[in-house]
């Protein structure tokens, strides 16, 4: 059928500094991917990349985002990411890098991919952690995520899994 | 006797088949580069200059870095022959099509030839004069 047909890849911002994060903001984000993809792919990257191109959501305090661009032109933005390698806010530079998880065709998949990462990320944050009252929060959203999936995989069928999912979303 | 050779497997015979589409990595174009207003040189390494900038402007940093070669040049003419990746041939003559001027001055590239084998270059049959 006749429609536009779009990819959505899944990143997360990495830097060593913790202010990095919380200065993320959709648009500076999509400028500097614009800016990012012109300088790698030259005008035909900027014109071919930008018509489809958005930054659907981003949370500052997990560093994620997720990009929309046309299905005909992502392997361009994929490419592009390894460039950026700072993030400016009100004029102070963040050394940072952009790690694609995953590349999907619609939000969906891209969101169920995400839960599934949470939920890892969880277990792994477990066993690095230190304090104990970290320990004791982690320890309760680890089983209260454990419950949601239980839940949410009785009612697979039906189509309230969605709400789940976004509660399960940090 | 025969027993023991009849119990041996017989030996599989394996094939491998290559299928070349293109049989030439490269691309061979023969180009000249024409100024509105005559009087203007340039030597081999600003001619380098402007087509790596002319790739740069279009396709971005990835296309300047491609394997571009200036095989001959003369600076009396401004033709050259260039060599290029046979991925990249698009990308060049696009933006060579595209590029419109050099430090101000109104130009244009004329593609006289182009071929995947260098040899094809040396005859050009548009350029035979039949007596």
């Amino acid at each position: 059928m006749v429609r536009f047909k779009h990819r959505y890849l899944l990143c997360e911002v990495v830097s060593d500094d913790p202010r990095c994060r919380l200065s993320l903001e959709d648009r500076a984000l999509g400028g500097l991917i614009r800016d990012t993809i012109a300088r790698v792919h030259g005008t035909f990257g900027a014109a071919s990349c930008s018509i489809g191109f958005a930054v659907r959501y981003l949370n500052a305090y997990t560093g994620i985002v997720l990009l929309r661009c046309r299905k005909e032109f992502y392997q361009l933005v994929c490419s592009a990411l390894p460039f950026i390698t700072y993030l400016e806010n009100k004029g102070h530079r963040y050394p940072c890098f952009l790690n694609t998880l995953h590349v999907g065709g619609t939000i969906r998949t891209c969101q169920k991919f995400l839960i599934r990462y949470n939920r890892r990320q969880l277990l792994i944050l477990l066993q690095n952690c230190t304090d104990e009252g970290e320990r004791e929060a982690i320890q309760k959203s680890v089983t209260k995520s454990c419950l949601l999936e239980e839940r949410s995989d009785e009612e697979e069928l039906s189509d309230s899994g969605g709400e789940e999912a976004a509660e399960a979303m940090e | 006797m025969w027993s023991a050779l009849d119990k041996m497997p017989a030996p599989a015979t394996t094939y491998e088949r290559i299928v070349y589409r293109n049989p030439s990595e490269h691309h061979y174009m023969k180009v000249c580069l024409e100024f509105q207003d005559h009087g203007v040189g340039l030597n081999v390494a600003q001619f380098k200059q402007l087509l790596i900038s002319a790739l740069k402007d279009l396709f971005g940093e990835v296309a300047a870095a491609l394997p571009l070669d200036v095989l001959t040049y003369e600076e009396k003419t401004l033709s050259a022959i260039l060599r290029i990746c046979s991925s990249g041939l698009v990308k060049l003559w696009s933006s060579l099509t595209l590029l419109g001027s050099y430090k101000g001055k109104k130009c244009a590239f004329r593609v006289i030839q182009v071929s995947p084998f260098l040899l094809a270059l040396s005859g050009n049959s548009r350029e035979l004069v039949l007596d």
